[in-house]
């Protein structure tokens, strides 16, 4: 689609967008003319500080006006809000050289979402972000005739709470996720697209807050992903803290700083950093009366930041384990992130994999073009028919057993999506329900995992003991975001059960957070489901209609009656503009074109595999768990 | 789920990563634009089979037993023979001594011996596999389990020593 095009029509369907929520900077990229690019404000930049500033009355500031708030405001600015993203209150992360004040827990669920007190009002990680989404797309609003799905990236490394979390600062920001997608695959795929080299290649990645490594194999345009580690707390900001701690601080003669005073001493140690990418030795001068300038050298500099990158070693010698290769048989490394501009960095690196790493590509923009390719790709809109990421989960999940042991349901790098099943037992007579508790994480104890979701299945029906078989389901899916549910089999009793994860938002709470944040409240809400209820249906109607033009041959007598019947009662149901109508018209239709659409699938695999059967699926259903191997039974 | 491959144990790796991959590029969830919610919860399901297929395809250990199953043989009850668990319990003590003195040096000699080993009865298992010897294999697959674990616990003490 030509750029003329789109000025000129308008009634040009909305285009999808990447969009890289960075801890330091965030950028919106958009596929235009065949080619990924970054969305630039009017002065040409592509960088969005990840900086929200809150004022009175309301007042919101994102970006580089709220980074130029935040010496004034320290406490009422909120800076690299990622790294709070899905962590609770008492998280040992929230409470690290921060100038933000943190509003304590009311109440015990109050305490799985970290809140922080900004000028009249609390606002959680979730709402921050979802600021930043919103200049974001706005910025993408405006270039573009109108902004269709988004694809947002997170670190590879992010846990099932932070992905969530994510998740909800787009729906709170009113963006359609296309899909959660993993940084270093981003940047892969950007480069990959550029070069079309086949090979295996280690990706890189030190943002400002986050380290990731991911190792995957290039093959005709699969990008297939074989392990991936990192840690979700590791990045620039710490090289910032340990020159401000080191040097700024004992240099101002401070030993217990306010707010004010370590905003201060964080801003001279990143300007520190920054000027030694480029030179030897920098001068900083210090606001206070008579001190001399300190005087700090790249040399000292190593010495200080050394510490922190040997720490990215662990997580690359253990995804190349993982991926059962050593450092010589990669065929290049990426470097992705701001932080890699640092000597220090790229030194390490290249001692560790003992390759001259690739940088031709921004580090900065990199991950945001990947993202855009990607949601181009998605809408199928790419035209690039032969480009497909394989990722992996990057983190196991498990249940916890007896005596607070974590047992694995699904190993890390595992390709996503994945499903595992785990059968269990009751361990009483009349037993109706018993609690599970959800971890993840690489310990053998649960209590060293980060906890999920604690959930009760209840309405067991009353047998004797070790009679019930309850079946529990682990699906993650290609966001890398799990769902849990449970039957109970002996009985023939589906009882299922979707579990919520118990910590952060639930549906209410976002629903709440929405409401309050249009002007007229529920009135916007149910015209705005209304509004995505209908551009739903209408999608499905004419991708109905297509497979009934393209694959008649594929239906059975009197089938295309009944779906023709079910499509127009959707076609009704719209008319009457009523969004629950709407909902139940889809659901009918899609129980009457559920059997043609497996066999439209099974074609489409015939045709890719030439004809042959993929094979009976052989599902191994693990053998029942006694109750009693699981801590925390409930007896109801 | 052979992924339509012709069943063998002796399984061409780059040729079951080629078929991964065609499939995957029909049944991937990100490939389903333009599809129907109906076609796409069918897709999901399929990725998902799809994906466990190929994991259980490319481990040697999984893989026999998928065969010793097709030929109606159960492989859980097989035992390898006394001289060879007596070999594995010696290994396991020598890793043991090994982790003991953080001798890492000497973990990774004693890996690289059983990696070895273990391609031995790979190579073994094809050939039986491949004569119709079914009943051989049995024995194989239990000693390649023990092989397998031992070096599972090489990597948690890799781990170990470098956390």
């Amino acid at each position: 689609m030509s750029v003329l095009f789109d000025i000129f029509d308008p009634k040009a369907a909305p285009r999808p967008i990447g969009i890289d929520l960075g801890t330091t900077n965030s950028l919106v990229a958009c596929v235009r003319d065949g080619r990924p690019e970054c969305l630039r404000d009017c002065d040409g930049v592509a960088l969005v500080p990840s900086v929200v500033s809150y004022g009175a009355r309301g007042h919101v500031v994102v970006g580089a006006e709220a980074a130029r708030l935040q010496s004034a405001h320290p406490e009422d600015t909120v800076a690299s809000v990622k790294r709070f993203m899905g962590r609770g209150a008492d998280d040992p992360e929230t409470r690290r050289l921060s100038s933000l004040r943190f509003e304590p827990p009311t109440s015990e669920a109050d305490s799985r979402v970290v809140r922080f007190r900004v000028a009249d009002r609390v606002v959680s990680p979730v709402e921050v972000s979802a600021e930043i989404l919103r200049v974001l797309a706005a910025r993408a609003r405006e270039e573009l005739n109108g902004v269709g799905g988004v694809v947002i990236t997170v670190p590879a490394y992010f846990d099932d709470a932070q992905r969530q979390a994510t998740k909800d600062a787009a729906k709170l920001a009113g963006l359609e996720v296309l899909r959660l997608l993993n940084e270093p695959t981003a940047a892969a795929l950007a480069y990959g697209l550029e070069k079309k080299q086949n090979g295996t290649f280690a990706v890189y990645d030190l943002g400002g807050g986050t380290f990731d490594v991911t190792i995957l194999r290039l093959d005709d345009g699969v990008f297939h992903v074989r392990a991936t580690g990192g840690d979700s707390a590791l990045g620039g900001d710490d090289f910032d803290r340990a020159i401000a701690e080191s040097r700024v601080l004992p240099a101002l003669g401070v030993t217990a700083p306010g707010p004010d005073v370590r905003r201060l001493a964080l801003d001279l140690a990143r300007r520190a950093k920054h000027a030694l990418t480029e030179h030897a030795e920098v001068e900083l001068s210090l606001p206070r009366e008579g001190s001399a300038p300190l005087v700090l050298t790249r040399a000292e500099l190593d010495g200080i930041l050394r510490p922190i990158v040997e720490r990215t070693g662990v997580a690359c010698r253990r995804a190349l384990r993982d991926a059962e290769l050593s450092p010589t048989e990669l065929t290049g490394v990426i470097l992705v992130g701001g932080s890699t501009r640092s000597p220090t960095v790229r030194a390490y690196v290249r001692e560790l994999f003992g390759v001259e790493p690739l940088c031709e590509l921004d580090p900065d923009e990199v991950v945001a073009l990947g993202a855009a390719a990607q949601a181009e790709l998605l809408a199928g809109e790419g035209g690039v028919d032969d480009v497909l990421l394989l990722d992996v989960l990057p983190l196991s999940l498990g249940i916890e057993t007896m005596g607070g042991v974590v047992d694995k349901i699904l190993p890390r790098n595992t390709t996503i999506p994945a499903e595992a099943r785990s059968t269990f037992t009751t361990y009483a007579d009349r037993q109706t329900g018993f609690e599970l508790h959800v971890v993840q994480g690489e310990r053998e104890l649960a209590a060293d995992c980060r906890s999920l979701a604690r959930f009760t299945l209840r309405g067991i029906p009353p047998m004797p003991a070790g009679m019930a078989r309850l079946e529990v389901t682990f699906s993650v899916d290609a966001d890398g975001l799990l769902h849990v549910s449970a039957r109970e089999v002996t009985t023939g009793i589906e009882q299922r059960v979707e579990v919520k994860p118990t910590y952060g938002l639930d549906d209410d709470a976002i629903e709440q957070m929405l409401l309050s944040a249009l002007d007229h409240g529920e009135d916007d809400l149910a015209a705005r489901r209304l509004a995505e209820a209908r551009i739903e249906s209408e999608q499905v109607l004419t991708v109905t209609r297509q497979a009934l033009a393209t694959d008649a041959a594929l239906l059975e007598p009197g089938e295309r009656d009944q779906i023709e019947a079910a499509m127009a009662a959707l076609v009704a149901a719209l008319d009457c503009a009523n969004a629950s109508l709407i909902h139940l018209a889809n659901e009918d239709l899609e129980r009457a074109t559920h059997a043609f659409a497996g066999r439209r699938m099974d074609a489409a695999i015939a045709r890719a595999i030439g004809g042959k059967q993929l094979g009976e699926v052989e599902r191994s259903v693990e053998g029942a768990k006694g109750i009693e191997a699981h801590l925390a039974a409930e007896r109801s | 789920m052979t992924l339509g491959l012709t069943p063998t144990y002796g399984l061409d790796l780059s040729a079951l990563d080629a078929r991964y991959h065609e499939l995957s590029k029909v049944v991937h969830p990100d490939r389903q634009a333009g599809r129907s919610p109906a076609e796409r919860r069918r897709a999901l399901s399929l990725a998902v089979d799809v994906n466990a297929a190929y994991r259980a395809l490319r481990d040697p250990v999984r893989r026999a037993e998928a065969m010793l199953a097709r030929g109606g043989r159960a492989s859980d009850r097989a035992a390898p023979s006394p001289a060879f668990l007596m070999d594995v319990m010696e290994l396991r003590e020598g890793l043991a001594a090994a982790r003991a003195a953080s001798d890492l040096g000497r973990v990774r000699g004693m890996a690289d011996e059983v990696r070895a080993r273990r391609d031995r009865v790979i190579a073994g298992l094809a050939a039986a596999f491949g004569a119709g010897r079914d009943d051989d294999a049995v024995p194989l697959v239990a000693e390649l389990r023990y092989l397998a674990r031992f070096l599972d616990e090489v990597r948690a003490i890799e781990e170990e020593a470098d956390a």
